[in-house]
């Protein structure tokens, strides 16, 4: 179990609430989406002090040691306030894909850098497919002597074009095998893509006979372990947003006057905000009993995690579109330009309800783990 | 105050007096709500024991325990199954005697109503006065020692057998309608109260009727002020909501224990892709309402109270339809018969209507998003035309 407590738990969350009201406002929000890097180094460095970058990684290799419960609330706070980071794909995906790999000597140099903030990782776990699945890995990896060369594509590869190191999922005779890569490796090939959430970097990654180096044995079940943590983290993001997104709708009802009346005291608005907290609520607590799922099952349990993280995944996936979407409308036109933030949230909402596996996916694999 | 005790010593006495005193084959299955001798010796057992209100002071029958303590009793009771311990906090009729009655009433009857020597029942709604309550038009005029009530209540579950009724009926029709009611415990066993059983649309009947003609109640069986009855219904319905959301009974047949995923198995559509996906959001209802409640209820232990309690009731409305509608399509052309030789389609269609009673019974699902939108999200009221007018002169229909 986790070994903070409540007091603990929420001065972690206060402190991440802090750092978001002084330096991640949504002026700088919108500052930092327009940059090619997409993210602010100043800020990253706040997250490194803070111990973000480190959070989930384990103590000897410079980490805070903390675990889902932690890292979920954390991720509400930056959810609701729209940090555009890499700290989702180095601090979480990367470090969980390496924590889960258990590869010591590689784990003593890369998770200590991404701990320290110093090296920025990223995973390449999915090619045109978009699946997120073993079944949609098209990277392959062939032996040269006692080398590896990968060739093949990896798509919506997350802040690729930020990483300094890409761990790459690709296909080996033996199955499926995690390889590290420098992102400047020759042959390796970053198109960054144009996104519709303007806070997210995507890339494309070509790989020409890359030479790579194995990381552990663990293939796919590592991907799985990594692919746990990172859905755990985003319902974390994805319930923060909605609430946030949610408090600023109700705001609103409130405040903009129509017929003589605040729009707030019409039952059509009153209703939507109404089933809208079932939505806000809902989420956070799918992606609260997630988080004490899987640091149960860290510990051991025999209590699967399985059906709690996909659980989360599709309930605060839907939870967020469905309010995000929904309060473009009750706010009316304002919402309709682009100096209003609901698009923002919107479009992070729907960014986010496809990565790592969408809604529909994430359904079906519930029901399994369900034993149907 | 009684002398302090801890709580380890507490919980070790409830749970002797406990093994001593309880004897469940005694109660033969009987529920509180049955009243029978069975259980109204154990009550009484209950009560002299000081477990029935351990919240209030001994000559109520209680401990003057604080709140966590009380709780404690509770527990100790839950966990044997035992009725009868803290309806200081559970007991509608009870504690709104107790908050607004006179000493003539609460002696009267506090401790019948604890013990079940007294049965009571809810006369509240009305064939003209459903969501808008203040509506009502049953009316009580005071006539010497008595008010005389003439009208028409529905939706009255125990009025067969119900020894009094907390009735609001109107006083006075010159107010504005919340200003006009006033609240009374009308005797049922007389001429002029007749209850008839009200045949539902699952074709069952759990509800009356009651037609009040010139029924007699005497003016100390009034709570509260003349007029000032709206605020006691406040009181009572705020404890009878404490107590309540368990929703829907549950259905008739022991098939609807056969899980949606088991229903699907069984009506061979486990591998349809579109039907698994509906499976999976209407199972998820009914997950996530109960990791809303978990979190709620961990939150109320931490000292922090969660609005999450009062989107029970609205989140169960959608569950109990959603399964319902699901149970149904899986069925397809068998959902067409009903009865004991066919329990799946007779639970399936059951359940269908029956999830109106927790969509529309103790608020609409309308009204609740009223509620919650305007007591918990602090959003403003619709302006109520009727709010202020002289009730005589407010539109009926």
């Amino acid at each position: 179990m986790s070994q903070t407590t409540t007091e603990e738990r929420n001065a972690i969350q206060a402190s991440v609430r802090s750092l978001m009201e002084d330096r991640n406002t949504e002026a700088d929000v919108r500052r930092v989406m327009e940059t090619a890097e997409g993210h602010d180094p100043a800020v990253w460095q706040q997250l490194v002090e803070l111990g973000l970058t480190g959070l989930v990684i384990a103590p000897e290799f410079g980490g805070a040691g903390l675990g889902p419960v932690e890292l979920e609330l954390v991720m509400e706070e930056t959810g609701a306030a729209l940090l555009a980071s890499p700290l989702l794909s180095s601090s979480v995906l990367a470090a969980g894909l390496l924590t889960a790999a258990g590869d010591a000597a590689v784990n003593k140099r890369l998770l200590s850098a991404i701990a320290a903030g110093k090296t920025i990782a990223t995973v390449a776990m999915t090619g045109d497919a978009g699946t997120w699945t073993a079944d949609g890995v098209a990277v392959s990896a062939r032996a040269d002597g006692d080398k590896w060369l990968l060739d093949g594509r990896a798509n919506y590869v997350t802040h690729a074009q930020l990483a300094d190191v890409l761990l790459v999922l690709a296909r080996t005779p033996a199955g499926i095998r995690i390889f590290e890569v420098a992102a400047k490796a020759a042959g390796v090939t970053i198109s960054p893509l144009p996104t519709f959430d303007r806070t997210l970097r995507l890339a494309r990654i070509d790989f020409a006979g890359v030479a790579a180096m194995p990381v552990g044995t663990a293939g796919w079940p590592a991907a799985e372990a990594a692919l746990q943590l990172v859905l755990v983290a985003l319902a974390g993001e994805q319930a923060g947003g909605a609430r946030r997104m949610f408090e600023k709708t109700v705001d609103y009802a409130k405040t903009r006057i129509q017929f003589g009346r605040a729009i707030g005291s019409f039952q059509a608005i009153k209703h939507m905000a109404a089933d809208l907290l079932i939505e806000v609520e809902s989420a956070t607590s799918a992606a609260r009993a997630a988080a004490t799922a899987l640091d149960a099952a860290g510990e051991g349990s025999n209590e699967p995690a399985d059906a709690a993280i996909h659980l989360a995944a599709f309930a605060c996936a839907d939870a967020y579109t469905t309010v995000t979407a929904t309060a473009v409308q009750m706010h009316g036109g304002i919402a309709f330009t682009w100096e209003h933030s609901a698009h923002l949230y919107l479009r992070r909402a729907r960014a986010q309800a496809q990565l790592f596996g969408a809604p529909a996916y994430h359904r079906e694999r519930f029901l399994t783990a369900l034993g149907a | 105050m009684t002398t302090e005790i801890s709580d380890d010593a507490l919980r070790a006495e409830v749970r002797a007096w406990l093994k001593a005193n309880y004897r469940p084959e005694e109660l033969r299955g009987a529920t509180l709500w049955s009243s029978t001798p069975e259980t109204r010796a154990w009550l009484t057992k209950v009560l002299e024991a000081g477990w029935a209100t351990p919240r209030w002071p001994a000559e109520w029958w209680g401990r003057s325990l604080p709140e966590h303590q009380a709780r404690i009793v509770e527990r100790e009771f839950a966990a044997v199954k035992a009725p009868g311990a803290g309806q200081d906090r559970g007991n509608l009729y009870a504690n709104t005697a107790m908050a607004y009655g006179n000493d003539a009433l609460k002696a009267h009857f506090v401790r019948g109503i604890l013990t079940g020597e007294i049965n009571m029942c809810l006369l509240y709604s009305e064939p003209g006065a459903g969501s808008d309550l203040a509506g009502i038009r049953t009316r009580a005029e005071l006539k010497g020692d008595n008010y005389i009530v003439n009208g028409q209540k529905v939706w009255t579950s125990g009025a067969m057998t119900a020894d009094y009724g907390m009735l609001i009926a109107r006083t006075d029709w010159d107010a504005p309608k919340h200003g006009g009611i006033s609240f009374f415990f009308l005797p049922m066993k007389q001429p002029g109260v007749e209850v008839r059983p009200l045949r539902q649309v699952t074709d069952e009947s759990h509800f009356n009727e009651v037609f009040i003609t010139d029924a007699v109640c005497p003016v100390d069986n009034r709570l509260g002020a003349e007029g000032a009855g709206w605020r006691v219904l406040q009181t009572a319905l705020a404890y009878e909501r404490s107590v309540m959301g368990d929703g829907a009974r549950g259905p008739r047949n022991a098939s609807a224990k056969v899980s949606l995923i088991d229903l699907a198995r069984d009506a061979g559509k486990l591998n349809d892709p579109v039907l698994r996906q509906d499976l999976a959001r209407v199972i998820a209802y009914r997950r996530l309402n109960d990791l809303n409640n978990a979190r709620a209820k961990a939150d109320l232990k931490e000292g922090t109270s969660s609005p999450i309690m009062s989107l029970g009731k609205l989140a169960m409305s959608r569950i109990l339809h959603e399964e319902a509608r699901l149970r149904t399509s899986m069925l397809g052309a068998a959902s067409l018969l009903e009865g004991k030789d066919f329990p799946v389609s007779d639970d399936a269609n059951f359940l269908s209507l029956n999830a109106y009673f927790t969509s529309i019974g103790g608020g609409t699902d309308q009204i609740q998003r009223n509620i919650i939108g305007e007591r918990v999200l602090g959003l403003p009221k619709e302006p109520e035309v009727d709010r202020d007018v002289p009730f005589r002169e407010v539109r009926a229909g």
